[in-house]
Protein backbone atom coordinates (compact mmCIF):
# COMPACT_ATOMS: atom_id res chain seq x y z
CA UNK A 1 0.00 0.00 0.00
CA UNK A 2 1.26 3.47 -1.22
CA UNK A 3 1.03 6.16 0.92
CA UNK A 4 -1.84 8.60 0.28
CA UNK A 5 0.84 11.34 0.84
CA UNK A 6 3.09 9.85 -1.89
CA UNK A 7 -0.02 9.17 -4.12
CA UNK A 8 -1.15 13.14 -3.68
CA UNK A 9 2.81 14.26 -4.68
CA UNK A 10 2.45 11.72 -7.58
CA UNK A 11 -0.50 12.63 -8.65
CA UNK A 12 0.23 16.58 -8.55
CA UNK A 13 2.98 15.66 -11.06
CA UNK A 14 0.75 14.32 -13.25
CA UNK A 15 -1.27 17.32 -12.87
CA UNK A 16 1.76 19.36 -13.54
CA UNK A 17 2.17 17.64 -16.70
CA UNK A 18 -1.00 17.40 -17.93
CA UNK A 19 -1.02 21.34 -17.81
CA UNK A 20 2.21 22.14 -19.05
CA UNK A 21 1.16 20.30 -22.67
CA UNK A 22 -2.58 21.35 -22.31
CA UNK A 23 -0.97 25.08 -21.90
CA UNK A 24 1.79 24.46 -24.35
CA UNK A 25 4.60 25.77 -21.39
CA UNK A 26 7.10 23.42 -23.30
CA UNK A 27 10.01 24.70 -20.60
CA UNK A 28 7.96 24.01 -17.69
CA UNK A 29 6.73 19.97 -19.58
CA UNK A 30 10.88 19.64 -19.52
CA UNK A 31 10.66 20.62 -16.21
CA UNK A 32 8.65 17.91 -14.97
CA UNK A 33 11.51 15.25 -15.68
CA UNK A 34 14.53 15.00 -13.66
CA UNK A 35 17.64 15.30 -14.77
CA UNK A 36 18.50 11.62 -15.96
CA UNK A 37 14.61 11.82 -17.74
CA UNK A 38 13.62 10.23 -20.93
CA UNK A 39 10.41 10.74 -22.13
CA UNK A 40 9.41 7.68 -24.52
CA UNK A 41 5.97 7.41 -26.79
CA UNK A 42 5.74 4.43 -28.56
CA UNK A 43 2.72 2.63 -30.62
CA UNK A 44 1.13 -0.95 -28.66
CA UNK A 45 1.99 -2.85 -31.74
CA UNK A 46 6.07 -1.78 -31.42
CA UNK A 47 5.78 -2.73 -27.77
CA UNK A 48 3.78 -6.02 -27.29
CA UNK A 49 6.25 -7.23 -30.01
CA UNK A 50 9.45 -5.72 -28.52
CA UNK A 51 9.94 -3.74 -31.40
CA UNK A 52 12.00 -0.23 -29.56
CA UNK A 53 10.91 1.82 -33.07
CA UNK A 54 9.01 4.46 -31.56
CA UNK A 55 7.16 8.21 -32.45
CA UNK A 56 9.39 9.91 -30.53
CA UNK A 57 12.56 9.02 -28.13
CA UNK A 58 14.06 11.30 -26.22
CA UNK A 59 16.23 8.69 -24.23
CA UNK A 60 18.15 11.86 -22.29
CA UNK A 61 17.66 14.65 -21.16
CA UNK A 62 19.38 16.71 -24.12
CA UNK A 63 16.97 15.15 -26.01
CA UNK A 64 14.51 16.14 -24.22
CA UNK A 65 15.40 20.26 -24.35
CA UNK A 66 15.95 19.41 -28.07
CA UNK A 67 11.47 18.45 -28.31
CA UNK A 68 11.07 21.77 -26.61
CA UNK A 69 13.19 23.27 -29.42
CA UNK A 70 11.01 21.42 -32.09
CA UNK A 71 8.32 22.87 -30.55
CA UNK A 72 8.93 26.52 -29.95
CA UNK A 73 11.73 27.19 -32.99
CA UNK A 74 12.48 24.63 -35.41
CA UNK A 75 8.16 23.58 -36.15
CA UNK A 76 7.44 27.37 -35.82
CA UNK A 77 4.88 28.72 -38.92
CA UNK A 78 4.43 25.87 -40.86
CA UNK A 79 1.81 23.92 -39.16
CA UNK A 80 -1.99 24.26 -38.54
CA UNK A 81 -2.15 24.70 -34.38
CA UNK A 82 -4.23 22.41 -32.28
CA UNK A 83 -5.12 22.77 -28.76
CA UNK A 84 -5.31 19.58 -26.36
CA UNK A 85 -7.03 18.53 -23.41
CA UNK A 86 -5.68 15.32 -21.34
CA UNK A 87 -7.21 13.39 -19.34
CA UNK A 88 -5.00 10.95 -17.15
CA UNK A 89 -6.20 8.31 -14.42
CA UNK A 90 -3.93 6.54 -11.91
CA UNK A 91 -4.83 3.07 -12.09
CA UNK A 92 -1.41 1.22 -10.56
CA UNK A 93 1.35 2.25 -8.34
CA UNK A 94 4.37 0.31 -6.55
CA UNK A 95 7.66 1.27 -4.95
CA UNK A 96 10.25 -0.35 -6.45
CA UNK A 97 12.83 1.44 -4.39
CA UNK A 98 12.52 4.03 -1.62
CA UNK A 99 11.97 6.82 -3.49
CA UNK A 100 10.85 5.77 -6.85
CA UNK A 101 7.66 4.15 -7.92
CA UNK A 102 6.52 2.59 -10.72
CA UNK A 103 3.00 4.15 -11.85
CA UNK A 104 0.65 2.93 -14.49
CA UNK A 105 -2.10 5.83 -15.56
CA UNK A 106 -4.81 5.35 -18.64
CA UNK A 107 -4.72 9.06 -21.05
CA UNK A 108 -7.08 10.07 -23.25
CA UNK A 109 -6.02 13.35 -25.28
CA UNK A 110 -8.56 15.63 -27.21
CA UNK A 111 -7.46 17.56 -29.91
CA UNK A 112 -9.24 21.10 -31.63
CA UNK A 113 -8.03 22.58 -35.15
CA UNK A 114 -8.17 25.95 -35.55
CA UNK A 115 -12.20 24.83 -37.46
CA UNK A 116 -13.27 24.31 -33.51
CA UNK A 117 -13.76 20.62 -34.01
CA UNK A 118 -12.63 18.14 -31.49
CA UNK A 119 -11.62 14.63 -31.75
CA UNK A 120 -9.53 12.26 -29.92
CA UNK A 121 -5.99 11.88 -30.49
CA UNK A 122 -4.66 9.20 -29.34
CA UNK A 123 -5.72 6.75 -26.41
CA UNK A 124 -3.36 4.74 -24.17
CA UNK A 125 -1.33 3.98 -20.87
CA UNK A 126 1.41 5.97 -19.16
CA UNK A 127 3.95 3.63 -17.93
CA UNK A 128 5.96 6.19 -15.63
CA UNK A 129 9.36 5.81 -12.98
CA UNK A 130 8.46 8.61 -10.39
CA UNK A 131 11.54 9.38 -7.85
CA UNK A 132 10.86 11.55 -4.80
CA UNK A 133 13.01 14.27 -3.95
CA UNK A 134 13.17 17.22 -1.89
CA UNK A 135 12.04 19.32 -4.78
CA UNK A 136 8.82 17.19 -5.19
CA UNK A 137 8.44 14.07 -7.81
CA UNK A 138 9.41 14.42 -11.25
CA UNK A 139 9.38 12.05 -13.84
CA UNK A 140 12.97 9.58 -14.09
CA UNK A 141 11.24 7.69 -17.18
CA UNK A 142 7.67 8.35 -19.06
CA UNK A 143 6.20 6.12 -21.57
CA UNK A 144 3.50 6.76 -22.91
CA UNK A 145 2.40 3.59 -25.13
CA UNK A 146 -0.37 4.23 -27.90
CA UNK A 147 -3.28 1.98 -28.38
CA UNK A 148 -4.03 4.40 -30.90
CA UNK A 149 -1.71 3.02 -33.12
CA UNK A 150 -2.88 4.81 -36.94
CA UNK A 151 -2.52 8.42 -35.45
CA UNK A 152 -4.28 11.23 -37.44
CA UNK A 153 -2.36 13.86 -39.43
CA UNK A 154 0.89 15.05 -37.06
CA UNK A 155 2.07 15.18 -33.31
CA UNK A 156 3.56 18.61 -32.90
CA UNK A 157 3.40 18.22 -28.80
CA UNK A 158 4.31 15.42 -27.06
CA UNK A 159 1.60 13.21 -25.12
CA UNK B 1 -13.29 17.29 -73.80
CA UNK B 2 -15.07 15.07 -72.53
CA UNK B 3 -13.15 11.87 -70.39
CA UNK B 4 -14.37 8.30 -71.89
CA UNK B 5 -16.00 7.30 -68.93
CA UNK B 6 -19.05 8.64 -68.56
CA UNK B 7 -19.70 9.03 -64.72
CA UNK B 8 -16.47 11.16 -64.37
CA UNK B 9 -17.18 12.72 -68.01
CA UNK B 10 -17.54 16.33 -66.29
CA UNK B 11 -14.43 16.45 -65.83
CA UNK B 12 -12.13 18.43 -67.42
CA UNK B 13 -7.78 18.15 -67.66
CA UNK B 14 -6.44 21.43 -68.69
CA UNK B 15 -4.16 21.64 -71.87
CA UNK B 16 -1.46 23.44 -70.67
CA UNK B 17 1.19 20.80 -69.33
CA UNK B 18 2.00 22.05 -65.96
CA UNK B 19 -1.50 22.20 -64.63
CA UNK B 20 -3.66 19.60 -62.70
CA UNK B 21 -7.43 19.57 -62.02
CA UNK B 22 -8.01 20.69 -58.11
CA UNK B 23 -10.92 18.40 -58.66
CA UNK B 24 -8.91 15.13 -58.97
CA UNK B 25 -8.30 15.86 -55.36
CA UNK B 26 -11.54 15.50 -53.93
CA UNK B 27 -14.36 14.34 -56.48
CA UNK B 28 -15.98 10.78 -55.41
CA UNK B 29 -16.40 9.89 -58.92
CA UNK B 30 -12.47 10.27 -60.01
CA UNK B 31 -11.53 8.27 -56.67
CA UNK B 32 -13.68 5.32 -57.39
CA UNK B 33 -12.26 5.52 -61.33
CA UNK B 34 -8.54 5.52 -59.25
CA UNK B 35 -9.51 2.27 -57.24
CA UNK B 36 -10.48 -0.02 -60.66
CA UNK B 37 -7.42 1.94 -62.59
CA UNK B 38 -4.73 2.02 -60.37
CA UNK B 39 -5.09 0.46 -57.18
CA UNK B 40 -7.04 -2.65 -59.01
CA UNK B 41 -5.85 -1.91 -62.52
CA UNK B 42 -2.29 -2.71 -63.86
CA UNK B 43 0.14 -1.36 -61.08
CA UNK B 44 2.40 -2.88 -58.90
CA UNK B 45 1.76 -2.41 -55.12
CA UNK B 46 4.66 -2.59 -52.26
CA UNK B 47 3.08 -4.46 -49.50
CA UNK B 48 5.89 -5.67 -47.14
CA UNK B 49 9.84 -6.81 -47.07
CA UNK B 50 10.33 -10.42 -46.20
CA UNK B 51 12.23 -9.64 -42.71
CA UNK B 52 8.19 -8.73 -41.14
CA UNK B 53 7.25 -12.60 -41.91
CA UNK B 54 10.30 -14.19 -41.38
CA UNK B 55 9.09 -17.50 -40.33
CA UNK B 56 6.96 -20.12 -41.94
CA UNK B 57 3.57 -19.10 -41.47
CA UNK B 58 4.22 -15.45 -40.07
CA UNK B 59 1.12 -13.27 -41.74
CA UNK B 60 0.73 -9.40 -42.47
CA UNK B 61 -2.33 -8.10 -43.61
CA UNK B 62 -2.23 -4.67 -45.84
CA UNK B 63 -4.52 -3.05 -48.15
CA UNK B 64 -4.34 -1.97 -51.69
CA UNK B 65 -6.91 0.55 -52.87
CA UNK B 66 -9.48 -0.43 -50.19
CA UNK B 67 -9.28 -4.28 -50.73
CA UNK B 68 -7.88 -6.47 -47.61
CA UNK B 69 -5.04 -8.47 -48.23
CA UNK B 70 -2.95 -11.04 -46.68
CA UNK B 71 1.02 -11.59 -46.93
CA UNK B 72 1.67 -15.25 -45.97
CA UNK B 73 5.51 -16.81 -45.31
CA UNK B 74 4.18 -20.21 -46.38
CA UNK B 75 5.65 -23.50 -45.51
CA UNK B 76 7.57 -23.95 -48.31
CA UNK B 77 9.31 -20.52 -47.71
CA UNK B 78 7.57 -18.89 -50.50
CA UNK B 79 5.82 -15.56 -50.22
CA UNK B 80 2.63 -14.97 -51.30
CA UNK B 81 -0.52 -12.57 -51.64
CA UNK B 82 -4.09 -13.24 -51.40
CA UNK B 83 -6.80 -11.60 -50.71
CA UNK B 84 -7.73 -11.43 -47.63
CA UNK B 85 -11.34 -12.39 -48.14
CA UNK B 86 -12.57 -16.17 -47.36
CA UNK B 87 -13.51 -17.67 -51.10
CA UNK B 88 -17.22 -18.54 -49.17
CA UNK B 89 -18.89 -15.40 -48.17
CA UNK B 90 -16.11 -12.94 -48.44
CA UNK B 91 -15.67 -12.79 -44.36
CA UNK B 92 -11.97 -10.80 -43.98
CA UNK B 93 -9.68 -13.95 -42.97
CA UNK B 94 -7.48 -12.06 -40.56
CA UNK B 95 -8.04 -8.60 -38.86
CA UNK B 96 -4.48 -8.09 -36.90
CA UNK B 97 -1.30 -6.47 -38.38
CA UNK B 98 0.55 -9.12 -37.96
CA UNK B 99 0.69 -13.04 -36.74
CA UNK B 100 1.68 -16.52 -37.50
CA UNK B 101 0.02 -19.74 -37.79
CA UNK B 102 -0.31 -23.07 -38.79
CA UNK B 103 -3.52 -22.64 -41.09
CA UNK B 104 -5.87 -19.88 -41.71
CA UNK B 105 -9.69 -20.67 -40.93
CA UNK B 106 -12.28 -18.62 -41.49
CA UNK B 107 -14.06 -17.79 -38.37
CA UNK B 108 -17.96 -17.87 -39.95
CA UNK B 109 -18.22 -21.52 -41.26
CA UNK B 110 -14.61 -22.57 -40.72
CA UNK B 111 -13.53 -23.00 -43.75
CA UNK B 112 -10.17 -24.43 -43.74
CA UNK B 113 -7.13 -23.01 -45.87
CA UNK B 114 -3.26 -23.93 -45.29
CA UNK B 115 -0.26 -21.06 -45.71
CA UNK B 116 -0.55 -22.16 -49.32
CA UNK B 117 -3.95 -20.53 -49.80
CA UNK B 118 -4.82 -24.54 -50.25
CA UNK B 119 -9.14 -24.90 -49.35
CA UNK B 120 -8.26 -27.89 -47.00
CA UNK B 121 -11.76 -28.40 -45.99
CA UNK B 122 -15.12 -27.81 -44.55
CA UNK B 123 -17.74 -28.65 -42.58
CA UNK B 124 -20.78 -30.15 -44.37
CA UNK B 125 -18.84 -30.32 -47.58
CA UNK B 126 -21.22 -33.71 -48.39
CA UNK B 127 -24.55 -31.42 -48.73
CA UNK B 128 -22.90 -28.89 -51.05
CA UNK B 129 -23.85 -28.28 -54.49
CA UNK B 130 -23.23 -30.88 -56.74
CA UNK B 131 -19.97 -30.68 -58.39
CA UNK B 132 -18.32 -28.60 -55.61
CA UNK B 133 -13.99 -28.83 -56.06
CA UNK B 134 -12.39 -28.20 -53.48
CA UNK B 135 -9.23 -27.04 -55.53
CA UNK B 136 -12.04 -23.87 -57.01
CA UNK B 137 -11.69 -21.92 -53.82
CA UNK B 138 -8.46 -21.75 -52.91
CA UNK B 139 -7.95 -18.32 -51.58
CA UNK B 140 -7.81 -15.81 -54.32
CA UNK B 141 -3.71 -15.36 -55.08
CA UNK B 142 -2.30 -11.88 -56.04
CA UNK B 143 0.48 -11.97 -58.58
CA UNK B 144 3.32 -11.30 -56.62
CA UNK B 145 7.15 -10.22 -56.96
CA UNK B 146 10.02 -10.03 -54.92
CA UNK B 147 12.94 -7.39 -54.70
CA UNK B 148 15.73 -7.36 -52.04
CA UNK B 149 13.07 -8.89 -49.87
CA UNK B 150 10.30 -6.23 -50.93
CA UNK B 151 7.22 -8.16 -51.76
CA UNK B 152 5.35 -6.53 -54.29
CA UNK B 153 1.73 -7.41 -56.02
CA UNK B 154 -0.70 -7.00 -58.12
CA UNK B 155 -4.69 -8.13 -59.04
CA UNK B 156 -3.85 -6.87 -62.62
CA UNK B 157 -2.77 -9.70 -65.35
CA UNK B 158 -2.39 -6.52 -67.72
CA UNK B 159 0.41 -5.20 -64.95
CA UNK B 160 4.00 -5.04 -67.16
CA UNK B 161 6.63 -7.40 -66.05
CA UNK B 162 7.92 -6.64 -62.64
CA UNK B 163 11.40 -6.41 -63.59
CA UNK B 164 10.24 -3.84 -66.24
CA UNK B 165 8.17 -1.97 -63.54
CA UNK B 166 10.77 -0.95 -61.07
CA UNK B 167 13.02 -0.46 -64.23
CA UNK B 168 16.50 2.18 -63.59
CA UNK B 169 14.52 2.36 -60.13
CA UNK B 170 16.30 -0.93 -59.41
CA UNK B 171 20.18 0.23 -58.03
CA UNK B 172 18.92 2.84 -55.80
CA UNK B 173 16.32 0.50 -54.06
CA UNK B 174 19.12 -2.05 -53.64
CA UNK B 175 21.39 0.67 -52.20
CA UNK B 176 18.45 1.80 -49.80
CA UNK B 177 17.80 -1.68 -48.50
CA UNK B 178 21.55 -1.79 -47.83
CA UNK B 179 22.99 -3.29 -50.71
CA UNK B 180 21.05 -7.05 -50.22
CA UNK B 181 17.97 -6.51 -48.47
CA UNK B 182 19.32 -8.74 -45.79
CA UNK B 183 17.10 -6.59 -43.07
CA UNK B 184 15.53 -6.85 -39.60
CA UNK B 185 12.54 -5.23 -38.66
CA UNK B 186 12.58 -1.95 -35.71
CA UNK B 187 9.13 -1.31 -35.81
CA UNK B 188 6.28 0.93 -37.54
CA UNK B 189 4.73 4.16 -37.09
CA UNK B 190 2.05 4.51 -38.72
CA UNK B 191 -0.41 7.78 -39.79
CA UNK B 192 -3.49 9.10 -41.43
CA UNK B 193 -3.23 12.08 -43.45
CA UNK B 194 -6.41 14.54 -43.90
CA UNK B 195 -5.30 14.90 -47.34
CA UNK B 196 -5.81 12.80 -50.33
CA UNK B 197 -3.40 9.84 -51.48
CA UNK B 198 -2.20 12.33 -54.98
CA UNK B 199 -1.00 15.38 -52.49
CA UNK B 200 0.39 13.11 -50.19
CA UNK B 201 2.61 11.28 -53.43
CA UNK B 202 3.13 14.81 -54.88
CA UNK B 203 5.74 15.77 -52.69
CA UNK B 204 8.71 17.14 -54.76
CA UNK B 205 12.33 18.73 -53.73
CA UNK B 206 10.96 22.60 -54.67
CA UNK B 207 9.18 22.61 -51.20
CA UNK B 208 12.15 20.73 -49.37
CA UNK B 209 14.27 23.59 -48.02
CA UNK B 210 11.49 26.17 -48.18
CA UNK B 211 9.01 24.08 -45.26
CA UNK B 212 11.70 21.97 -43.38
CA UNK B 213 13.81 24.14 -41.38
CA UNK B 214 15.41 20.92 -40.62
CA UNK B 215 16.19 21.00 -44.39
CA UNK B 216 18.54 23.56 -43.89
CA UNK B 217 20.42 23.14 -41.09
CA UNK B 218 21.72 19.62 -42.54
CA UNK B 219 22.37 21.10 -45.80
CA UNK B 220 20.24 18.38 -47.89
CA UNK B 221 19.12 21.08 -50.67
CA UNK B 222 23.08 22.62 -50.91
CA UNK B 223 24.60 18.47 -51.02
CA UNK B 224 25.32 16.84 -54.35
CA UNK B 225 22.97 14.25 -55.95
CA UNK B 226 21.02 13.90 -58.76
CA UNK B 227 17.27 12.93 -59.24
CA UNK B 228 15.67 11.76 -62.04
CA UNK B 229 11.75 10.71 -63.46
CA UNK B 230 11.49 6.60 -64.80
CA UNK B 231 9.46 5.69 -68.00
CA UNK B 232 7.39 4.17 -65.52
CA UNK B 233 6.69 7.67 -63.66
CA UNK B 234 8.95 7.13 -60.70
CA UNK B 235 11.17 9.51 -58.89
CA UNK B 236 14.87 8.59 -57.45
CA UNK B 237 15.99 11.31 -55.60
CA UNK B 238 19.84 10.37 -54.65
CA UNK B 239 21.74 13.21 -52.65
CA UNK B 240 25.11 11.92 -51.05
CA UNK B 241 25.57 14.72 -48.11
CA UNK B 242 28.92 14.34 -47.91
CA UNK B 243 28.92 18.04 -46.00
CA UNK B 244 29.36 18.08 -42.38
CA UNK B 245 25.73 19.45 -41.12
CA UNK B 246 25.29 22.12 -38.69
CA UNK B 247 23.48 20.91 -36.04
CA UNK B 248 22.03 24.63 -35.34
CA UNK B 249 20.63 24.51 -32.01
CA UNK B 250 20.04 20.99 -31.12
CA UNK B 251 22.05 20.09 -27.76
CA UNK B 252 21.71 16.00 -28.62
CA UNK B 253 23.01 16.32 -32.58
CA UNK B 254 24.17 12.49 -32.20
CA UNK B 255 20.30 11.60 -33.32
CA UNK B 256 21.42 13.03 -36.59
CA UNK B 257 24.78 11.54 -37.25
CA UNK B 258 25.46 9.78 -40.41
CA UNK B 259 27.35 5.85 -38.33
CA UNK B 260 26.55 3.51 -41.61
CA UNK B 261 30.41 2.59 -42.06
CA UNK B 262 29.28 1.12 -45.13
CA UNK B 263 27.87 3.91 -46.50
CA UNK B 264 28.26 7.42 -47.44
CA UNK B 265 25.15 9.74 -45.55
CA UNK B 266 22.44 10.05 -47.83
CA UNK B 267 18.99 11.49 -48.51
CA UNK B 268 17.73 8.48 -51.34
CA UNK B 269 14.73 8.49 -51.67
CA UNK B 270 12.58 6.31 -54.84
CA UNK B 271 9.03 7.00 -55.17
CA UNK B 272 7.00 4.52 -57.18
CA UNK B 273 3.98 5.11 -58.72
CA UNK B 274 1.51 5.08 -57.71
CA UNK B 275 2.32 5.44 -54.02
CA UNK B 276 5.52 3.62 -52.47
CA UNK B 277 8.18 4.80 -51.29
CA UNK B 278 11.68 3.24 -50.35
CA UNK B 279 13.70 5.64 -48.09
CA UNK B 280 17.58 5.79 -46.88
CA UNK B 281 17.86 8.87 -44.81
CA UNK B 282 21.12 9.28 -43.11
CA UNK B 283 21.34 5.84 -41.35
CA UNK B 284 17.32 5.42 -41.41
CA UNK B 285 15.96 2.51 -43.91
CA UNK B 286 12.11 3.02 -44.36
CA UNK B 287 9.78 1.26 -46.19
CA UNK B 288 6.12 3.34 -46.55
CA UNK B 289 2.75 1.46 -47.67
CA UNK B 290 0.25 3.61 -48.10
CA UNK B 291 -3.34 3.62 -49.00
CA UNK B 292 -6.39 5.27 -49.61
CA UNK B 293 -8.63 5.22 -47.36
CA UNK B 294 -11.27 7.74 -49.13
CA UNK B 295 -10.75 10.73 -51.48
CA UNK B 296 -10.14 12.54 -48.21
CA UNK B 297 -8.19 10.56 -46.23
CA UNK B 298 -4.45 8.64 -46.75
CA UNK B 299 -2.75 5.89 -44.23
CA UNK B 300 0.83 5.63 -44.40
CA UNK B 301 2.38 2.68 -42.34
CA UNK B 302 6.36 3.70 -41.95
CA UNK B 303 8.31 0.26 -41.64
CA UNK B 304 11.87 0.61 -39.96
CA UNK B 305 14.65 -1.71 -40.82
CA UNK B 306 18.24 -2.05 -39.70
CA UNK B 307 20.38 -4.15 -41.77
CA UNK B 308 21.58 -7.91 -40.47
CA UNK B 309 25.11 -7.21 -40.55
CA UNK B 310 24.64 -4.01 -37.94
CA UNK B 311 26.27 -4.14 -34.39
CA UNK B 312 24.11 -3.57 -31.59
CA UNK B 313 25.31 -0.10 -31.61
CA UNK B 314 24.09 0.44 -35.27
CA UNK B 315 20.79 -0.70 -34.79
CA UNK B 316 20.42 0.87 -31.63
CA UNK B 317 21.38 3.92 -33.63
CA UNK B 318 19.15 3.24 -35.83
CA UNK B 319 16.12 3.00 -33.73
CA UNK B 320 17.04 6.46 -32.12
CA UNK B 321 17.08 8.24 -35.50
CA UNK B 322 14.03 6.60 -36.97
CA UNK B 323 12.39 6.92 -33.67
CA UNK B 324 13.06 11.44 -33.99
CA UNK B 325 13.63 11.72 -37.90
CA UNK B 326 10.63 10.71 -39.23
CA UNK B 327 6.84 9.89 -39.06
CA UNK B 328 4.10 12.01 -37.28
CA UNK B 329 6.09 13.62 -35.49
CA UNK B 330 9.80 13.44 -37.21
CA UNK B 331 12.75 16.40 -36.97
CA UNK B 332 12.45 16.78 -41.00
CA UNK B 333 8.40 15.10 -41.59
CA UNK B 334 6.04 16.63 -39.65
CA UNK B 335 5.74 19.82 -41.56
CA UNK B 336 4.85 17.43 -44.96
CA UNK B 337 1.65 16.14 -42.41
CA UNK B 338 1.13 19.14 -41.52
CA UNK B 339 0.56 20.83 -45.31
CA UNK B 340 -1.51 18.02 -46.50
CA UNK B 341 -4.47 18.73 -44.80
CA UNK B 342 -4.30 22.24 -46.34
CA UNK B 343 -3.36 21.47 -49.52
CA UNK B 344 -6.58 19.23 -49.77
CA UNK B 345 -8.66 21.95 -48.20
CA UNK B 346 -7.90 24.30 -50.82
CA UNK B 347 -8.06 21.79 -53.55
CA UNK B 348 -11.91 22.11 -52.77
CA UNK B 349 -11.11 25.83 -54.79
CA UNK B 350 -12.47 26.02 -58.36
CA UNK B 351 -9.17 25.68 -61.51
CA UNK B 352 -6.16 24.04 -61.81
CA UNK B 353 -3.26 23.24 -59.54
CA UNK B 354 0.04 24.84 -61.34
CA UNK B 355 3.74 23.29 -61.65
CA UNK B 356 6.11 26.09 -62.03
CA UNK B 357 9.59 25.28 -60.72
CA UNK B 358 12.16 23.81 -63.46
CA UNK B 359 8.91 23.57 -65.94
CA UNK B 360 10.98 24.63 -69.08
CA UNK B 361 8.72 23.64 -72.35
CA UNK B 362 4.72 23.68 -72.85
CA UNK B 363 5.11 20.07 -73.82
CA UNK B 364 4.59 16.26 -71.98
CA UNK B 365 8.53 15.57 -70.62
CA UNK B 366 10.28 12.71 -72.10
CA UNK B 367 11.60 10.03 -69.80
CA UNK B 368 14.09 9.55 -68.12
CA UNK B 369 14.13 12.90 -67.19
CA UNK B 370 16.76 14.45 -65.23
CA UNK B 371 15.25 16.72 -62.40
CA UNK B 372 17.16 19.82 -61.57
CA UNK B 373 18.20 20.39 -57.81
CA UNK B 374 15.07 21.83 -55.98
CA UNK B 375 12.24 21.34 -59.13
CA UNK B 376 9.11 20.27 -59.39
CA UNK B 377 8.48 19.48 -62.65
CA UNK B 378 9.41 15.72 -62.43
CA UNK B 379 6.09 15.75 -60.45
CA UNK B 380 4.31 16.09 -64.46
CA UNK B 381 5.55 12.98 -65.34
CA UNK B 382 4.00 11.07 -62.67
CA UNK B 383 0.51 13.19 -63.48
CA UNK B 384 0.96 12.72 -66.97
CA UNK B 385 0.89 8.68 -66.49
CA UNK B 386 -2.24 9.26 -64.06
CA UNK B 387 -3.97 11.47 -66.63
CA UNK B 388 -3.33 8.32 -69.15
CA UNK B 389 -4.09 5.48 -66.80
CA UNK B 390 -7.77 7.50 -65.60
CA UNK B 391 -8.22 7.63 -69.77
CA UNK B 392 -8.75 11.62 -69.49
CA UNK B 393 -7.99 13.61 -72.47
CA UNK B 394 -6.64 17.21 -72.23
CA UNK B 395 -8.52 19.62 -72.94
Amino acid sequence: MVDAAVLTQIDDLQSRYMRTLDRRAMDDWAACFDGQGSYVCIARENEEQDLALAIMMDDNSERIRDRVTYVTKIWVGVFEDYTTRHFVQRIECRQLQPALFLVESNFMVAYTTSRGRSEMLVAGVYKDEIVLGEGGAAFRSKRAILDTTVTPRYLVYPV
Amino acid sequence: MLARNGDVSTLRWPSKFNEVPKDVFNREDVYRLELERIFYGPEWHMLAHRSEIAKAGDFKTATIGQAPVLIVHGDDGEIRVFANSCTHRATQLKTCARGNGKEIECPYHRWLFNNQGDLIGAPGMREFKQGFRREDYALRKLRTAEFCGIVFATFSDDAPAFDDYLGETRPFIAKAVGGDGRLKLLGYQKVSFASNWKAYADNEGYHGPLLHTAFQMLKWSTSNGAQFMTSHAHKVNHIELGQLPDFGPLQDSSVIEGRDPKLVPVNLIISLFPLSLVIHNLDVINLRYAFPVSPHETEVHYAYFAHEDDDEALVRHRIRQGSNLQGPSGFISLEDGAVFNRIHTGSHTAGNAEFQKGVTGPGPIATPFNLGKGDEAGNLIRWEHYRQAMGFERG
